[in-house]
């Protein structure tokens, strides 16, 4: 064998063949833009043949204006601001509202969509039929979802604040499903795209749009303050797209175009951003006016979930824990192997992952197999989704724990107690497990500290707990920062007294066995 | 009383018992010596269960253990229950004071209260001298005192018979010596048991002495 050698006639080639995009550098560069294809019909989605969807095509005819290669960067949707403020994209083309007060930090061009809200509920549910039945008199209050950090949701917020359950959701399709499911959720608003694309026009027939449709704004392209010149390139492209039909065009593809859309040509004429006061939306007032001290009871009761879904799964992750940790040690082989596989599988695979499975999949998976009664039973309340996700998650390290500290206990100690004619068990009950228990005791509150985090994975499963109510506001520029510190904050000083706890215990465990 | 019929047992290539038979009767104190490796705490596990054996049997009070076949649970919880054993290493329970630890059997084993198991367990332990260290944990104990609450642990539940293995070899003379006095006591009160001991002390006053050598039982009779 011949020592491999890092130069080569076949890599310098490729050098070679790299040469053209460097010699070519004052090609223009790329148009990167960014959105989110998940979920993302019919802005932008994948289907057999490649990508499409509108704002594909629109981004195209941009790029061909601007003589620049239209590039697809795939963002997570709540992100695409931040990612084009870092400067990994150029330009955000994704369903993002013009909102005045973002205009400082990214400022819009003139608007290509006008779009509006849309009331969603299954079919068969007659109970809501306007906006207003939204505000349900009698009962419990209507759980709606909302796509989570969409102007919508604000809208939604402020319009309907406490007379509504809001439950923020990440993606579209599973929004769908959980007002399919009947019971979790009673009601969507989504933007008339989504609306029009999936339920108008029969992809999810089992739902339906009610009520008429709430004005409520436009689609813009977003841009870093100093890309003036780029931004007069995109507002006569834009232009150019609306006067030429080709706009209609894209729209009526993908059914669309409606009166609406006509407001676009009144806008480009007029100057862009407008004033404070415009001619518009149903929103008013560019600012939340949302404190920190307004928001200080849901803070709490967001930290007082946190706690919750903590110190409930704890105790049950102990007990499976110790219940596998048992069987896998003194139990037969058949239990033994699948235990095994329990805690490997569980422990290589996200908690995240597991957490959407729990949420989403099984539901929907036990109602195409056993139909919608069984289906009852396995879409439980998300809090108790959340606890089981994080004790069934917790329950595989701790089992490890917990067989760790049995392996610690000398075999003495088992032989002692069965010579005194206890039962196996009755010896692992009193004897080997008390002992085993105590020798854990620090990597088992190390386990906690780690759980009380992880309970932030809830977020994405429509609990607002800390991290979830971060999500909520994190439109909001001015209260995002501080909104930031204080949950961080909050976090801390409840994770590290437990820590202190953790590490005085390791030291006495420690500090007793040297006395023996 | 116990009646073990050529046992025997190997690990690996090793024999540990060849077809050793002998039997204990009531109230006999007999002691088990030979040299390390012979086999002698083996033997002792036999009797209890602890230790599986390849062929022969072990019968005590109709109830036996057989080579070969796995002993019902139920026979294997009463044989242990009239059969004490006394560790070489205490194996005392870390986690309990010396009176839980007398009170360990009473309570899990015979069910009784606390509060019963509690008269079970102080005379014990104060016919063992340790009345003034019920509260104590195991790791504030000395050796001697160990055994000698080991020894009150296995008392608790009234085993017919005792197997001591090698019960001072842990201690040193003074300790061992407080530890023999108190089970040369309970030999006088007629305590059936079966004590492995290298300890010549011991070995004189027996009823009956086996010799044990490469798993063999080489001699047994009163003591020379």
């Amino acid at each position: 064998m011949q020592p491999p050698r890092w130069w080569s006639p076949r890599i310098g080639a490729l050098l070679l063949l790299t040469l053209p995009t460097i010699a070519w550098a004052d090609d223009p560069p790329p148009l990167r833009w960014g959105g989110d294809k998940a979920g993302g019909a019919p802005f932008i989605y994948e289907e057999a043949g490649g990508d499409v969807g509108f704002e594909l095509e629109l981004a195209k005819f941009l790029g061909q204006k601007l003589g620049r290669k239209p590039e697809f960067v795939q963002c997570d949707w709540n992100t695409i601001p931040e990612v084009l403020e870092r400067g990994n994209i150029d330009i955000a083309l994704n369903g993002l509202e013009f909102i005045p007060d973002r205009e400082q930090k990214l400022p819009s061009t003139i608007p290509y969509f006008v779009y509006s809200l849309r009331l969603i509920v299954k079919n068969g549910n007659d109970s809501i039929r306007s906006w207003e039945d939204l505000r349900n008199p009698k009962g419990a209050k209507y759980k709606v979802g909302v796509l989570a950090g969409s102007f919508s949701e604000r809208y939604i917020r402020e319009a309907f604040g406490k007379d509504i359950e809001l439950l923020p959701t990440k993606e579209v399709d599973e929004t769908f499903e959980l007002v399919e499911a009947g019971d979790r959720l009673d009601a969507t608003i989504q933007d008339s795209p989504t609306a029009i694309y999936y339920v108008q026009d029969g992809r999810r027939p089992k739902l339906k749009v009610v009520a008429a449709p709430i004005d409520a704004g436009y689609y813009v392209i977003l841009t870093r303050p100093n890309d003036g010149e780029l931004r007069l390139q995109l507002n006569a492209a834009l232009k150019e797209a609306l006067i030429s039909g080709e706009l209609e065009r894209i729209y009526r593809k993908y059914n669309l175009w409606d009166s609406s859309q006509e407001r676009l040509g009144y806008l480009h004429l007029r100057p862009w951003p407008p004033g404070a006061v415009v001619d518009s939306p149903a929103v008013e007032g560019p600012k939340s006016g949302i404190t920190l001290r307004s928001i200080a009871d849901k803070i709490a009761l967001a930290a007082w979930m946190t706690v919750k879904l903590a110190c409930c799964s704890m105790p049950l992750a102990i007990l499976i824990g110790i219940v596998v940790a048992v069987a896998r040690m003194y139990g037969p082989w058949p239990i033994k192997a699948v235990l095994t596989a329990y805690v490997e599988v569980l422990r290589g695979t996200p908690l995240l992952l597991q957490m959407y499975v729990w949420f989403f999949l099984v539901p929907s998976v036990v109602r195409y197999l056993g139909g919608d009664e069984l289906a009852q039973w396995f879409s439980a309340a998300p809090f108790y989704v959340g606890v089981f996700g994080l004790a069934i998650n917790y329950s595989a390290a701790e089992a490890e724990n917990y067989r760790a500290g049995l392996q610690a206990i000398p075999k003495g100690q088992m032989e002692a107690a069965l010579a005194l004619g206890m039962s196996p068990l009755t010896a692992i009950r009193r004897i080997v497990l008390p002992q085993a228990v105590r020798i854990v005791i620090p990597p088992v509150t190390n386990d906690f500290i780690a759980l009380f985090k992880d309970t932030s994975i809830c977020s994405m499963i429509l609990i607002t707990e800390l991290t979830g109510l971060y999500y909520q506001y994190k439109y909001d520029r001015d209260l995002v920062l501080q909104l930031a510190l204080t949950i961080g904050l909050i976090y801390l000083f409840i994770s590290f007294p437990l820590s202190i706890v953790a590490a005085r215990l390791e030291r006495h465990l420690a500090g007793g066995r040297d006395k023996s | 009383m116990i009646a073990v019929t050529n046992l025997q047992k190997s690990r690996g290539k090793q024999r540990v018992l060849d077809g050793v038979s002998l039997t204990i009767n009531r109230g006999e104190v007999a002691a088990v010596v030979g040299p390390s490796g012979g086999g002698k705490s083996t033997l002792l596990r036999c009797l209890n269960g602890l230790e599986r054996f390849e062929a022969g049997n072990v019968a005590m009070d109709g109830m036996t253990l057989e080579a070969g076949t796995k002993t019902p649970k139920a026979t294997l919880l009463a044989l242990r229950r009239k059969v004490g054993m006394v560790f070489q290493q205490f194996n005392l329970f870390p986690h309990m004071t010396a009176l839980e630890n007398v009170m360990a059997g009473p309570r899990y084993v015979l069910g009784q209260l606390r509060l019963e198991a509690e008269r079970t367990a102080l005379p014990l332990l104060q016919k063992v001298g340790l009345a003034d260290k019920a509260g104590s944990r195991p790791d504030r104990l000395s050796g001697g005192q160990q055994q000698r609450v080991a020894i009150a642990r296995a008392l608790a539940v009234k085993p017919a018979v005792i197997l001591f293995d090698e019960p001072t070899s842990a201690l040193d003379p003074e300790m061992a010596a407080e530890v023999m006095a108190v089970i040369l006591d309970l030999a006088k009160e007629g305590q059936t048991m079966v004590v492995v001991t290298h300890s010549p002390e011991f070995t004189k006053r027996a009823h009956t002495v086996h010799v044990l050598e490469r798993g063999r039982l080489v001699s047994s009779g009163p003591p020379r």
